[in-house]
């Protein structure tokens, strides 16, 4: 088998490239995967926002407030500068600056009305949250200082602290969730997408480039093969080679997600991550087909690549992109292979009813890829009796 | 001479159409891509009115209150809730099941709260009971204490609350996050002009190109033949990064402050930084065009991902643990200029990265001339 093996030889005299790709790659998502995890928690917790706690003045009631506060807010400690105050608003490190001003506790207890500052993300939902608690522990005090004259701010942080203790019931009626949801492997999975469209469109193309150099290709055409055989041995070559890429992505899954691979779950990530690979494959094949020269192949490998990843929901995840985007994006296969994923990332129950919508979005997916085989056979063969 | 060279270098370099497409489409494309992608990402921290419901008792005298309480912050554009009234728990549970509320009240002696999962808006729910709960309790507290308050309208100044908390801004500018994205974007394709750089620098080295073996045979001194080379790559990159700033603010409408000189000036300087990069790699590497080209792609890429363009918090990182990169990474400090503009009332610190940078554009400049300087070859 001449051809495949020539093949072979193409794909190991590029392999440095290739892998710069998988390294990278392997960088970005566990940095980016591990980021990303959620923490599944059974019980009810409250949320904390993210507070730098300023005060200028320091009273008993203004230490008991801080006290009271840290129940709704995990306290960020931050220098008192401008710049680096602004620094961390805008890189979220915190999310509500709250500055107690001098005379501010004295001013409340007689009625005046004075306030305290905030700079805050404006509009966010942590700033309403905040909001809520420091003025109801505010208005408590005033409430005291009016109605119990001549209260000692020992005992009315005394009161309000009696007053505010307690906590309201919550329960919590979780449905049974999936052990990979919000995962790893999910979000490696997504990932994937990027790293094996680039790797294969690399491989494959550079291949196909080779080929179809018209020297060689004719070169090839009056050999003793026939030009099926030629093909085949090509797709044979272009299949292993995509084997290849699959087995190394998903074994680091493996090694990197020891959780999630006794589920049932997995293997349905493996089935679609397969149905996706052979979808890229014969996409490339496409791409080889079209293009003419290497450089120009490594600018439309990264548009190609890079693209559909952004607006499919496999950098930034898909519930936040605008249905616009998403209309777009599912014009590419990408965005169905995403799309099987978060719902496979999510089953607990394997029925029928439970499995239709991945199994829908990976036929699309498929659809795609013999929609992209036919086309590039269509164009091998026109370049072939055009030349 | 200087303008004939000029205009012949000008031509040769702009018919690179693959220089082209890496230093103006690409970073056009990405940053289509970047706001397609980005443009929701903030929503999930915007407040909207939460959407919750309440399950009556059918004690009037615990119910009545809690409805009323409930109705007084579920009314107007600054509300809390989006309220409706389940006529019973399994009504209020399937909602709760279908996502339509994020949670709902029961009221009775205590109030309890049912929800499905752990969040801000949850968190919002059960402190808005904790409220109620405290408020109570304090009433009752003031009420045992001093029954004559009572009289005095306890009850009203219960319901009467002030706001303690004013707003005031930081500084002039909102604190976009998003936007940095978009700078250290603006960065990389100033550091992608390297490419020009370093095609510059190539052919003027007779050893290296054909081209420049032809231009070392001209009678014109070296020094002013590779200057008005320079020129003409540096106005092909300079205009590329005013289209791509163009395209940035008119066509996807990412803000830049309101000094617009200094953004062009940042923008000026940050061509020269990405030529004279460029052209001191291919000037330090003497052969190899595969090393070179990989040189600038490694440091142009590291340095985007250690500013922020992949990954928005790396920016902040570094500056929190390890400060001297900040200065030593070229793509932060440009985007460090850029946001800086954008956020801070003062120019000290773009002072300070602008200044930096100038610094970088004369040793990079300095050590290219002593490498490349009075070369001279026997035979080709």
């Amino acid at each position: 088998m001449p051809v495949f093996k020539l093949c072979l030889k193409i794909f190991l005299h590029n392999w440095i490239s290739v892998s710069i790709y998988i390294v990278i790659f392997l960088a970005i998502s566990i940095a980016l995967a591990t980021n990303g995890t959620s923490e599944l928690s059974n019980g009810y917790s409250q949320k904390k926002a993210k507070v730098a706690f300023i005060s200028e003045e320091k009273t008993p009631l203004t230490e008991a407030f801080r006290h009271e506060l840290s129940r709704s807010a995990q306290f960020v400690n931050l220098p008192d500068r401008t710049e680096e105050l602004q620094d961390a608003l805008f890189f979220r490190q915190v999310t509500y600056i709250l500055r107690i001003p001098k005379g501010f506790t004295d001013s409340v207890l007689n009625g005046g009305s004075a306030q305290m500052k905030k700079t805050v993300v404006p509009g966010s939902i942590q700033n309403a949250y905040v909001d809520i608690n420091v003025d109801q522990y505010w208005n408590l005090a005033r409430l005291y200082a009016k109605h119990e004259p001549g209260i000692s701010q020992e005992e009315l942080a005394e009161r309000l602290q009696e007053n505010l203790s307690g906590e309201t019931p919550v329960q919590i009626k979780a449905h049974q969730s999936a052990k990979t949801s919000g995962s790893f492997s999910l979000y490696y999975f997504n990932y994937f997408a990027y790293a094996l469209s680039a790797v294969l469109i690399m491989g494959i193309s550079t291949i196909m480039i080779v080929f179809n150099k018209q020297d060689l290709s004719r070169r090839h055409r009056c050999s003793p093969l026939s030009a099926g055989s030629v093909n085949a041995q090509l797709i044979m070559a272009n299949l292993l080679f995509a084997a290849i890429a699959w087995v190394i992505l998903i074994a680091f899954d493996f090694l990197l997600d020891t959780g999630s691979y006794s589920t049932q779950n997995i293997i349905y990530f493996l089935i679609n991550s397969l149905v996706f690979t052979g979808c890229m494959t014969s996409m490339s094949y496409l791409i080889g087909t079209l293009m003419k020269n290497l450089e120009a192949m490594s600018a439309v490998c990264n548009v190609i690549t890079l693209g559909p990843c952004f607006i499919s929901g496999v950098f930034v995840p898909q519930e936040f992109l605008n249905d616009t985007v998403l209309k777009l994006a599912s014009f590419t296969p990408t965005y169905w292979y995403v799309q099987a994923n978060a719902h496979i990332a999510k089953l607990t129950q394997f029925g029928w009813s439970d499995l239709s919508s991945i199994i829908y979005s990976m036929t699309v997916v498929i659809a795609f890829a013999v929609a992209f085989a036919a086309l590039s056979l269509v164009i091998g063969k026109r370049k072939r009796l055009m030349d | 001479m200087f303008a004939h060279v000029f205009r012949y270098r000008f031509k040769c370099l702009i018919r690179d159409k693959q220089l082209v497409f890496w230093t103006l489409l690409f970073p056009i494309l990405l940053a289509t891509f970047f706001y397609l992608a980005f443009m929701n990402l903030n929503d999930d921290e915007t407040f909207h009115p939460i959407d919750a419901a309440v399950v009556v008792s059918g004690h009037n005298q615990y119910d009545a209150p809690f409805k009323s309480a409930l109705n007084s912050v579920s009314k107007g554009k600054k509300r809390l809730f989006n309220m409706k009234a389940a006529s019973n728990q399994e009504e209020a549970a399937e909602w709760l099941k279908q996502g339509k509320i994020d949670g709902y009240y029961t009221s009775g002696k205590t109030i309890k709260l049912t929800v499905k999962e752990s969040g801000f808006n949850q968190s919002i729910m059960t402190t808005f009971a904790d409220q109620y709960r405290s408020s109570n309790s304090a009433v009752m507290q003031i009420a045992s204490d001093h029954p004559e308050a009572l009289q005095n309208g306890l009850l009203n100044d219960v319901g009467n609350r002030q706001n303690y908390v004013k707003e005031i801004s930081g500084g002039s500018a909102e604190p976009n996050n998003i936007l940095n994205y978009f700078y250290s974007l603006i960065a990389m394709a100033c550091l992608y002009g390297s490419f020009w750089g370093m095609k510059e620098v190539s052919d003027i080295q007779a050893n290296i190109t054909d081209r420049a073996a032809r231009v070392n045979m001209a009678p014109v001194h070296k020094l002013k033949a590779f200057i008005a080379g320079s020129s003409a790559a540096l106005v092909i990159l300079y205009t590329e990064i005013l289209i791509l700033l163009t395209y940035l603010r008119l066509g996807l409408n990412i803000s830049f402050g309101p000094r617009t000189g200094y953004v062009l000036l940042t923008a000026l300087v940050g061509s020269v930084l990405g030529l004279s990069f460029g052209a001191f790699i291919s000037a330090l590497i003497k052969k190899g065009g595969g090393l070179k080209v990989a040189i600038l792609m490694v440091v142009t890429m590291v340095g985007s991902f250690l500013s922020g363009m992949m990954f928005l918090d790396m920016k902040y990182i570094i500056a929190e643990y390890l400060p001297p990169l900040v200065w030593l990474n070229p793509v932060n400090l440009l985007t460090d200029a850029f946001y800086a503009l954008y956020y801070y009332d003062s120019l000290n610190r773009y002072a300070l990265n602008v200044g930096a940078m100038l610094l970088f554009i004369v040793l990079f400049s300095a050590a290219t001339y002593l490498i490349v300087r009075r070369r001279k070859y026997a035979s080709l």
